[in-house]
C-alpha cells in the first residue's frame, strides 16, 4: 500500500482539494437552507394545509440528518465510503428480505450476506476483474449451494429472490462504493448522489405543478407523466450544465456526453423508484420499514439509486476506467 | 417449514420496542445467529456449573408444532429446556413474562402480559402454532413458584391446544429451584436435571371452558407425575 492509497482511504485533510467538491457540498447545504426557508415562508403565509406542513417538515428534518450522513463518509475518505455502502447494502437487503419473506430462509439469506461481503472485499481491494466476476459467480454460488437445503418446494422463488437481492443490493450498490477507488471519487460520488436526489425532488415538484396523466397508476398512483418528463428535462439540464465542470478532463465530460448522462440518471432513477414500488405492491406493503420519518425505510429513500449506481458507473468508466490511476489490488497484491 | 410464500414478516413496519413486545415477532438471520451463539454459551454454562442432564429426549416430537410445558421455579428452567432441544427443533418461542430485550434475543421469548387482552394474544399464538409450525415452551403456572412446589395451572394452555393436534410434552426441571430460587439474585452451582415425558394429545377435546379445564387437569397430572418419578430416581 503506497502513500497515495492511504491518502485515498483515510485522507480527510484532502477532502476539499478538488474545487468541484467544495461547490457540490456548498450546493447541498444551500439547497437545504433554501428549502427550509421556503417551507417556513409558505407556512407563515398560510399557503400550506396543516397536513402538508407537517409532512414537509418531517421530510426536511430527515434530509438534515441524511445529507450529512451521505456527504460525511465521502469527505472523510474512501474507507468510510466502503463502510457506509456495506451498511447500506446489508440494511437494504434486510428490508427487502423482511418484505418478501426471504428472511425466513436463513441459509439462503446467509448466502446473500456472504455475497455482499465478497463484493465489499473486491471493492476495497480494488480488484476490478474479480469485482465484475462477482455477479455471475454469485449467481452460480447461490443457485448451486441453495440445493443443499434439500427442499425443492419453493426453490425457484427462494433462489430467484436471493439472486435479485444480490444483484441489486450487493453488486448494484457495490458500484457506488467502487467509485471510491478513483483518485477524484469525492466529486464523482457527490455528483451522482446529488443528481439522483435532485431528480426525485424535480419529479415531486413538477408532478405537483403539471401532473395530470398518470404514468403507471397500478404501480404507483402518485406518479404522473408531468412529473416524469419535468424531472427528465430538469435533471438533464442540471447534469449537462454541471457535468463538464465536475468531470473536467474525463472523456465523459466532453461533447454531448454530459447530456446523455443526465438522461441516463433521470430515466434509471425513476425506473428504480418504480421497481421498488412494484415490489411493494406485489407483496402488499406501503413502506419497506419505518426507519426514516417521512420517507419510510432506507429502501424507500434509496430506491432510485438501485439502478443508477451500476448505470452511472459504467457510463463514466466506459472510455476511461474508474480508478485506473490508482494502485490496484491493495490487499491481495497482484 | 412449509411451502414458500411471498409474505412480509408478521411484524412488518413495527417500531423496535413494539416489535420486541409482540407475539407477531419473527426473527431473521441476525437474530438467529445471535440466539445460536448465546445458546451455545448457555448450554456450556449449564453443563459446567449445573451438570445438566436430560432424560427422555427421545419423547420429543420429531417435527414442530409442539408445546413443551414444565414447572417453573427458577430462571434456569427456560435455559435448561432450551438446552434440551436439538437445533432442528429450536424454532421455538418461550412464553414468559419477560419483556426485556435480553430475553427476546437470547431465548426468542414472547411476552405474555399477565393483564390485558390475554384471549387475543392466545388466539394469535394458537394461529402461529398451526400456521408457522413452530414450537412453544410455556410455564402453565404463570409465574415462578416462591417455594419450589408446583402451583395450580392456569387455563391458557387449554385455550391454546384444545381441539388441535398439537402434542403437549410435559417436562419436569429438578434442581433449578435449589440452584437459583426466586429470592436469590444470582445462581449457585448445583445439579439440574430435565425429565421429558410422553406427549399428550387433545385433538378430541372440545375448545370450550370444560375442554380447557380437562386439558389443564391432564397436563398438571402429567407434570406432577414426572416430579415423583425424578425425585425417586437414584441421583
Amino acid at each position: 500500500m503506497n502513500e497515495a492509497t492511504l491518502q485515498r482511504l483515510f485522507g480527510w485533510r484532502q477532502a476539499f482539494d478538488h474545487a468541484p467538491v467544495v461547490w457540490l457540498v456548498a450546493g447541498v447545504f444551500a439547497v437545504l437552507v433554501l428549502g427550509s426557508l421556503l417551507v417556513a415562508a409558505l407556512a407563515a403565509c398560510g399557503r400550506l394545509s396543516p397536513a402538508t406542513r407537517i409532512e414537509l417538515r418531517r421530510r426536511l428534518l430527515s434530509w438534515w440528518v441524511l445529507a450529512p450522513l451521505m456527504v460525511g463518509p465521502v469527505l472523510l475518505g474512501a474507507a468510510w465510503v466502503f463502510g457506509a455502502v456495506l451498511l447500506l447494502s446489508l440494511a437494504c437487503y434486510r428490508e427487502f428480505a423482511r418484505a418478501t419473506g426471504l428472511f425466513r430462509e436463513h441459509f439462503t439469506s446467509a448466502l446473500v450476506v456472504a455475497g455482499i461481503l465478497v463484493v465489499t472485499f473486491t471493492v476495497v481491494d480494488h480488484w476490478y476483474d474479480l469485482f465484475l466476476a462477482v455477479l455471475p459467480l454469485g449467481v452460480v454460488a447461490i443457485a448451486g449451494l441453495a440445493v443443499l437445503a434439500d427442499r425443492p418446494r419453493g426453490y425457484v422463488q427462494r433462489t430467484a429472490l436471493a439472486v435479485f437481492a444480490f444483484a441489486f443490493f450487493g453488486f448494484g450498490f457495490g458500484h457506488l462504493a467502487y467509485f471510491a477507488n478513483d483518485d477524484r471519487f469525492r466529486s464523482l460520488i457527490l455528483f451522482v448522489l446529488i443528481a439522483v436526489e435532485l431528480n426525485d425532488v424535480f419529479a415531486y415538484l413538477s408532478g405537483r405543478l403539471f401532473g395530470r396523466r398518470k404514468l403507471v397508476p397500478q404501480t404507483s398512483p402518485n406518479k404522473t407523466w408531468g412529473g416524469a418528463l419535468g424531472a427528465l428535462v430538469l435533471t438533464t439540464a442540471f447534469v449537462a450544465l454541471v457535468g463538464p465542470y465536475v468531470f473536467d478532463d474525463r472523456p465523459a465530460g466532453a461533447g454531448l456526453r454530459p447530456l446523455l448522462f443526465g438522461v441516463l440518471i433521470a430515466v434509471a432513477g425513476q425506473l428504480g423508484d418504480l421497481v421498488l414500488s412494484s415490489i411493494k405492491r406485489d407483496v402488499g406493503i406501503k413502506d419497506f420499514a419505518a426507519t426514516i420519518p417521512g420517507h419510510g425505510g432506507l429502501l424507500d429513500r434509496f430506491d432510485s439509486l438501485v439502478l443508477v449506481a451500476p448505470a452511472a458507473f459504467h457510463f463514466l468508466g466506459f472510455e476511461h476506467g474508474i480508478g485506473l490511476d490508482s494502485l490496484p489490488r491493495i490487499l491481495s497484491g497482484g | 417449514m412449509d411451502p414458500w410464500q411471498l409474505r412480509p414478516a408478521r411484524d412488518h413496519g413495527m417500531p423496535l420496542r413494539e416489535r420486541l413486545a409482540s407475539t407477531r415477532r419473527e426473527p431473521g438471520l441476525g437474530e438467529v445467529l445471535l440466539q445460536r451463539s448465546t445458546g451455545m454459551l448457555l448450554s456450556g454454562y449449564l453443563r459446567a456449573a449445573h451438570r445438566l442432564r436430560i432424560h427422555g429426549a427421545e419423547q420429543l416430537p420429531s417435527q414442530p408444532p409442539f408445546v413443551m410445558i414444565a414447572n417453573h421455579s427458577s430462571h434456569l428452567d427456560a435455559l435448561s429446556l432450551a438446552a434440551a432441544l436439538p437445533w432442528r427443533l429450536r424454532h421455538v418461542f418461550f412464553e414468559t413474562p419477560a419483556k426485556s430485550l435480553l430475553a427476546s434475543w437470547l431465548l426468542n421469548a414472547l411476552p405474555m402480559q399477565r393483564r390485558g387482552p390475554v384471549r387475543h394474544a392466545l388466539g394469535d399464538l394458537r394461529a402461529r402454532l398451526l400456521e408457522d409450525h413452530c414450537g412453544l415452551v410455556l410455564f402453565p403456572e404463570g409465574t415462578r413458584s416462591a417455594n419450589g412446589v408446583l402451583q395450580p395451572f392456569k387455563s391458557g394452555l387449554g385455550m391454546l391446544v384444545a381441539g388441535t393436534d398439537v402434542p403437549v410434552v410435559p417436562c419436569w426441571v429438578q434442581g433449578a429451584f435449589a440452584a437459583w430460587p426466586r429470592q436469590a439474585r444470582l445462581p449457585r452451582p448445583g445439579p439440574v436435571q430435565v425429565e421429558i415425558g410422553a406427549p399428550l394429545r387433545f385433538a378430541e377435546v372440545a375448545d370450550d371452558r370444560d375442554g380447557w379445564q380437562y386439558v389443564v387437569r391432564q397436563a398438571e397430572q402429567a407434570v406432577a407425575s414426572l416430579a415423583v418419578h425424578t425425585a425417586d430416581a437414584p441421583p
